[in-house]
């Protein structure tokens, strides 16, 4: 296992997705940190480097985020088809399953990569507003930008840490559910674009009372604001990954090469 | 490099007799309501080459892929080194198989660092395999380029070497040598050869008809995915035949020359003169069993006009079996 973690690893330094991600995230707080309307969109101007980060993250959540999610995921299953190398791995003494299960390690692993390339490559665009206490908020924290009040570097540094964790978090079943659309589909766009049809026909499913507070998308916002409570939610993405993983494993323990 | 073909090859140790390494039973392949492989049942001893023929979409490569375990037979079973690979996976440690065409690689990394990948997988192999296998399929002074820059030939003979890493009891190999040029045609063919030799039971599937008929075991005809024919290639190679003057000394003489490895010596029905077998001869040198037997002709006093080797011609032979199998007159 540890074999195939490693090499599964190695391959995601190699994706195209993974490399024109990391430059569309280094890029993206520059945008929103200098972006001239900026403060005609959210009616407050920037004034900490802290709230470079948590801006970034409520306009990435939106949809960038969960797309270079899905697109890596579904790439790294979909790089073998591309390639041809999937029967070439499989034809070694290794299950289906446990390469499969590689696979979704690593792929769980994106999120919190992506969301720390984010936050890191945020915190460089913030750094000429400083990171010292400011009155505001960080946007990921009570009153959003405009705040609460003073704000001081330790609860700023905390908001922020807490919000991009719970979106990694929230945002490991959509990968999930990318390797899972994936394998259904035996190619890295198709199951990127189901995953994304996913995720919206999800999104759209809000009309009905009864599923909304089970959606995957209602939780999305997690980070900011868990509205069914930190347990529930953290709960109902265990309980999304595990079924898409075992999905995928379903499927792909069949599935003819 | 010797960039001759083959020579003809004594048939390998083991045979149909042995205990088979690879085996399938009544392989049944059906794609909703297409039936694309039709009861295939076929057995390989340790040191066989079986070589699997037919035309485009005959259902080769989906034979290929159920016996390596990588596609599920809607019944039917298959057996490798005694058990079912689909359920105890770690009998694949002692497997080497390409079937994709051409092999796939991670086009990013070189030849070496994806022979490394799959030596990890494979469990590991002994320090300086992956160099000499480098070397047996002659990609030593490209082996750290990356493989996409590779050629197809390039990345089939890598493919082979991939194959071969673990010193395989079984290869399953679809197409080793599509498209190949004919120096790595002869390089492949002699890898595939010289790894029967050692005892693993090959399987391959082919075009390339005459040069599995100089050192394949058997050739089993697939025709819109039944076997239709199974051929001894072993049993068809090492026959002569003789132009004398006469055909009864030179029948005698040969039953009379003492050479063991002399068989079946007699008149020859397609014109006049004698024909007769080379048996496998210990040491494997036919050619020098056929001279010294053409040697005992001469001495018995028959008129030798001309002793050549009787080929066989696998080509013509698959060409009038699919004939007549599709009903078309036969040339």
């Amino acid at each position: 296992m540890t074999a195939l973690l490693r090499m599964e690893a190695r391959k995601l330094a190699q994706l195209t997705s993974v490399r024109g991600a990391a430059l569309v995230l280094a890029g993206f707080p520059w945008l929103w940190g200098y972006a001239p309307g900026i403060f005609d969109v959210y009616g407050v101007a920037i004034v900490s480097g802290f709230q470079v980060p948590g801006l970034g993250l409520a306009s990435a959540m939106e949809f960038l985020m969960p797309l270079i999610v899905a697109i890596v995921a579904a790439e790294l299953v979909g790089v073998e088809v591309t390639h041809g190398t999937l029967p070439t791995v499989l034809l070694r003494p290794v299950t289906r399953s446990a390469w499969l299960a590689a696979k979704m390690t690593v792929v769980a692993v994106v999120p919190f990569a992506a969301l720390g390339w984010f936050f890191a490559a945020s915190l460089v665009a913030g750094a000429p507003y400083g990171f010292g206490a400011f009155v505001g908020g960080t946007g990921v924290g009570p009153g959003g930008l405009a705040g609460v009040g003073m704000l001081a570097p330790g609860a700023a540094w905390a908001e922020l840490v807490g919000a991009y964790a719970w979106a990694a978090a929230s945002l490991l079943p959509v990968a999930l559910l990318a390797v899972l659309a994936t394998v259904l589909t035996m190619n890295a766009a198709s199951g990127a674009l189901a995953t994304l049809a996913t995720l919206i026909v999800m999104d759209l499913l809000v009309i009905l009372p009864g599923v909304e507070p089970y959606l995957l998308t209602r939780h999305l916002s997690a980070y900011v604001d868990p509205v069914a409570g930190p347990g529930w939610v953290a709960a109902l993405i265990a309980l999304y990954g595990a079924a898409f993983a075992a999905a995928a494993v379903l499927v792909f323990e069949r599935k003819d090469f | 490099m010797d960039a001759s073909p083959p020579p003809p090859q004594a048939p390998p140790a083991g045979g149909a007799s042995a205990a088979p390494a690879l085996a399938a039973t009544d392989l049944v392949k059906r794609y909703g309501a297409r039936t694309v492989v039709q009861g295939v049942s076929l057995a390989v001893a340790p040191g066989e080459v079986y070589a699997l023929v037919g035309p485009n979409g005959a259902g080769k490569t989906t034979v290929i892929r159920l016996l390596s375990g990588l596609a599920f037979a809607t019944s039917g079973t298959v057996t490798m080194l005694g058990t079912d690979p689909q359920r105890e996976p770690g009998v694949r440690r002692r497997l080497g198989a390409v079937v994709e065409a051409p092999a796939a690689f991670y086009p990013w990394w070189t030849g070496r660092t994806n022979l490394r990948l799959h030596a990890r997988l494979a469990g590991g192999v002994p320090a300086g395999r992956i160099d000499a296998l480098l070397a047996l399929v002659e990609l030593e002074a490209d082996a750290d380029r990356r493989v996409a820059t590779y050629s197809l030939g390039m990345r089939q003979r890598l493919g082979v070497a991939a194959a071969l890493l673990a010193a395989p009891d079984v290869l399953i190999l679809d197409e080793p040598a599509s498209g190949m040029d004919p120096l790595s045609l002869h390089v492949v063919h002699r890898a595939l050869r010289d790894a029967a030799a050692e005892g693993a039971a090959v399987v391959l599937s082919t075009h390339h008809l005459d040069e599995v008929a100089r050192y394949g075991s058997r050739a089993g005809i697939l025709e819109e995915g039944a076997l239709i024919d199974e051929v001894d290639l072993v049993a068809r190679r090492g026959r002569y035949r003789a132009v004398v003057g006469d055909a009864d000394a030179a029948v005698a003489a040969l039953a009379g020359v003492g050479l063991e490895a002399v068989r079946d010596a007699r008149h020859d029905p397609r014109g006049e003169g004698v024909r007769w077998r080379v048996a496998r001869p210990e040491g494997g040198d036919e050619a020098a069993v056929a001279a010294r037997a053409t040697a005992a002709l001469v001495a018995a006093g028959c008129a030798v006009v001309e002793v050549r080797e009787d080929v066989f011609d696998l080509r013509a032979y698959y060409r009038d079996r699919i004939h007549e199998r599709r009903g078309v007159g036969v040339a």
